[in-house]
């Protein structure tokens, strides 16, 4: 449950903010940690941890950038999983 | 220029080619998307493959046009000559914008395509389900990366008219295969269990061998077309005239 609601700004600007949702922060991670073949409960498990470890960051907070969301949950995610926290910083870096 | 010579300087061309990483990246993002939303292992490997037959179809689609073209086009020894000449200038060329340009100078494998162009791809591989969404994907990563691929295609082209019909059939299969080489060995890794971050910390390791590589095979086959093709050719001419 979000305390405050935090406006995150988009990479490119171009949209309006919009608020902080940790479900789809949640959704990217755990989908970061299938792609590198994660079994399914340990990728459920860290995808919990490092998107409370955000919630609990962007309190307080009246905006974060989308670049600030991704650097801190690769920050965590690093510690837990270093293969899911390459391809999650890297996955807009491909091409 | 023999049969043998004819095939050589084809298949450097297609690795060249495959040296180019925009199929590949696609690859490797739709691999990863798929995967990470929970798609079986069997539809991975129906993505995948369509993807790579989209893109060996447009290769060889676009190498029989380019041919086709040159064989209405040239009907002549000096406009022969004359495009030759053309393409040993677009080979140097593109060989040293791939040394300057091809890899932005960030982290990742971030390539030159505009990132207007970087994004729309990028979301158009994530939200690829069919395999037919797939197959166009291959045909699109093609395309989408013409702006280089054009100088070693141009060269096989002009090889290839030159040939007698079923060795341009063959010269056609050679290439398309070679080109493939490297979306087929990140295909076979992927379907093998490969780890997805590997391959593209791999890639993202290597990035400035693949592209000095790249650019280099351009610069030499531009040379040594140059010479077999225009240097050789008219001195010959020039020997047969005293």
């Amino acid at each position: 449950m979000n305390v405050q609601s935090t406006g995150v700004i988009k990479r490119s600007g171009s949209r309006s903010a919009e608020a902080f949702a940790q479900d789809k922060l949640h959704s990217s991670i755990l989908s970061a940690c299938l792609s590198v073949k994660s079994p399914e409960g340990e990728a459920e498990t860290i995808a919990k941890i490092v998107s409370d470890l955000v919630n609990t960051w962007r309190q307080g907070r009246h905006a974060v950038t989308s670049h600030d969301l991704r650097r801190v949950a690769a920050k965590h995610l690093t510690h837990l999983h270093p293969e899911a926290a390459y391809l999650y910083q890297h996955h807009q870096l491909v091409l | 220029m023999n049969i043998l010579s004819s095939l050589i300087i084809i298949s450097v061309a297609a690795l060249i080619h495959a040296s180019f990483q925009l199929s590949v990246s696609m690859l490797t993002l739709l691999s990863s998307h798929t995967i990470g939303k929970k798609r079986s292992h069997s539809r991975l490997i129906l993505l995948t493959n369509a993807f790579a037959i989209g893109a060996g179809v447009m290769t060889m689609l676009l190498l029989s046009f380019t041919a086709l073209l040159f064989s209405y086009l040239l009907n002549s020894a000096s406009s022969y000559m004359l495009a030759w000449t053309i393409s040993c200038g677009i080979l140097v060329g593109v060989g040293i914008s791939v040394w300057m340009f091809y890899y932005r100078k960030q982290s990742g494998t971030t390539l030159w395509v505009p990132r207007n162009a970087a994004r729309f791809l990028t979301q158009r591989t994530r939200a690829t389900k069919q395999s037919a969404e797939a197959f166009s994907l291959g045909l699109t990563s093609i395309v989408g990366e013409l702006l280089f691929i054009a100088a070693p295609i141009i060269v096989t082209a002009l090889v290839l008219i030159e040939l007698p019909v079923i060795w341009q059939l063959t010269g056609i299969a050679l290439y398309t295969v070679v080109s493939l080489g490297s979306i087929l060995i990140v295909n076979g890794l992927i379907g093998s269990g490969h780890s997805i971050s590997r391959i593209q910390k791999w890639r993202e390791n290597n990035k400035s061998f693949l592209q000095f590589s790249a650019g280099t095979g351009l610069l030499v086959l531009g040379c040594y077309v140059y010479v077999e093709q225009v240097v050789t050719e008219t001195a010959m001419a020039a020997a047969r005239a005293l």
